[in-house]
């Protein structure tokens, strides 16, 4: 797997340059809401539950004004990526206990045959661990350039 | 909201999704709290009250049986095991709040729709 195939499970709907959210619970409200408006989840209170389970078990809050969200739920028909971007920061408990300014939400089908979800996951952390990648998403404005820079 | 034994199974099963994933994103790098996977573990006993016994019972069966005991539907489709489901369970009126189980495997069906 490669993080150019954050495309196939990321799209122009699915990118939020500016969230309006100020907390962590509102961010995560806005990110499902997504997919809600797409008809892609008709429960999102299931996908809330399970977000705010995962948080309590540990922040998704990885460092560098980076969270990524993430849980395989019963009611996601595949595997969804949502990003959003708040410039102000929102409070996140992250490990480092700075704020977040970029979130990438991940939500899995209970199973997929080719679980790909995982090593997505796997790869996304990669790709945010670089300080470059991290300062481009801050900066970049549309759709077409976080598509060039995530197939750079 | 009040919710219905069919989302609190849901829950109960997503609790379990996660539980066998936490070595694996612990792995990946994320942050998971000793506290934190036994607060899970309390969130699930604390959910298997607010679900009838025969009900639970039914589910862990499956679990049991099948690993997942909740399967999808998409279209009419049981993604459990690809039976088509009859017309008039596709046409239930409370398939979102009903346990409905699939003819073909006996799993637990959710609507995806
Ligand atoms: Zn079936």
């Amino acid at each position: 797997m490669n993080i150019s195939d954050l495309l196939s499970f990321l799209s122009e709907d699915r990118f939020i340059p500016e969230l309006k959210a100020k907390t962590k619970s509102e961010a995560l409200e806005e990110l499902t809401d997504i997919l809600v408006d797409a008809n892609l989840i008709r429960n999102k209170h299931l996908i809330l539950e399970m977000l705010h389970r995962r948080e309590s078990v540990g922040s998704t809050g990885i460092g560098h004004g980076i969270a990524i969200p993430h849980g395989r739920t019963t009611a996601a028909p595949e595997l969804i990526i949502v990003f959003g971007r708040s410039s102000s920061g929102i409070a996140w408990e992250a490990i480092d206990g700075k704020p977040v300014h970029l979130i990438f939400l991940v939500i899995a089908p209970p199973h997929e045959e080719d679980n790909q979800y995982l090593p997505m996951l796997g790869k996304l952390v990669e790709f945010l661990h670089d300080e470059n990648n991290r300062n481009k998403l801050l900066e970049i404005k549309t759709f077409q350039e976080f598509e060039e820079l995530i197939k750079a | 909201m009040n919710k219905n034994q069919l989302d609190l199974l849901v829950a109960l099963q997503d609790i379990d999704l996660m539980l066998k994933e936490l070595d694996d994103v612990k792995q990946l790098g994320f942050e998971v709290r000793t506290e934190g996977a036994e607060a899970l573990q309390r969130a699930r006993e604390e959910l298997t009250q607010k679900i009838g016994k025969p009900l639970l019972g039914k589910y862990e069966r499956l679990r049991a049986r099948y690993k997942r005991a909740i399967v999808p539907v998409k279209g009419d489709t049981c993604l459990g095991c690809f039976m088509r489901l009859p017309t008039y369970l596709i046409t239930h009126k409370d398939k979102h709040n009903q346990i409905i189980t699939c003819e073909g495997c006996g799993r637990i069906l959710y609507w995806l729709e």
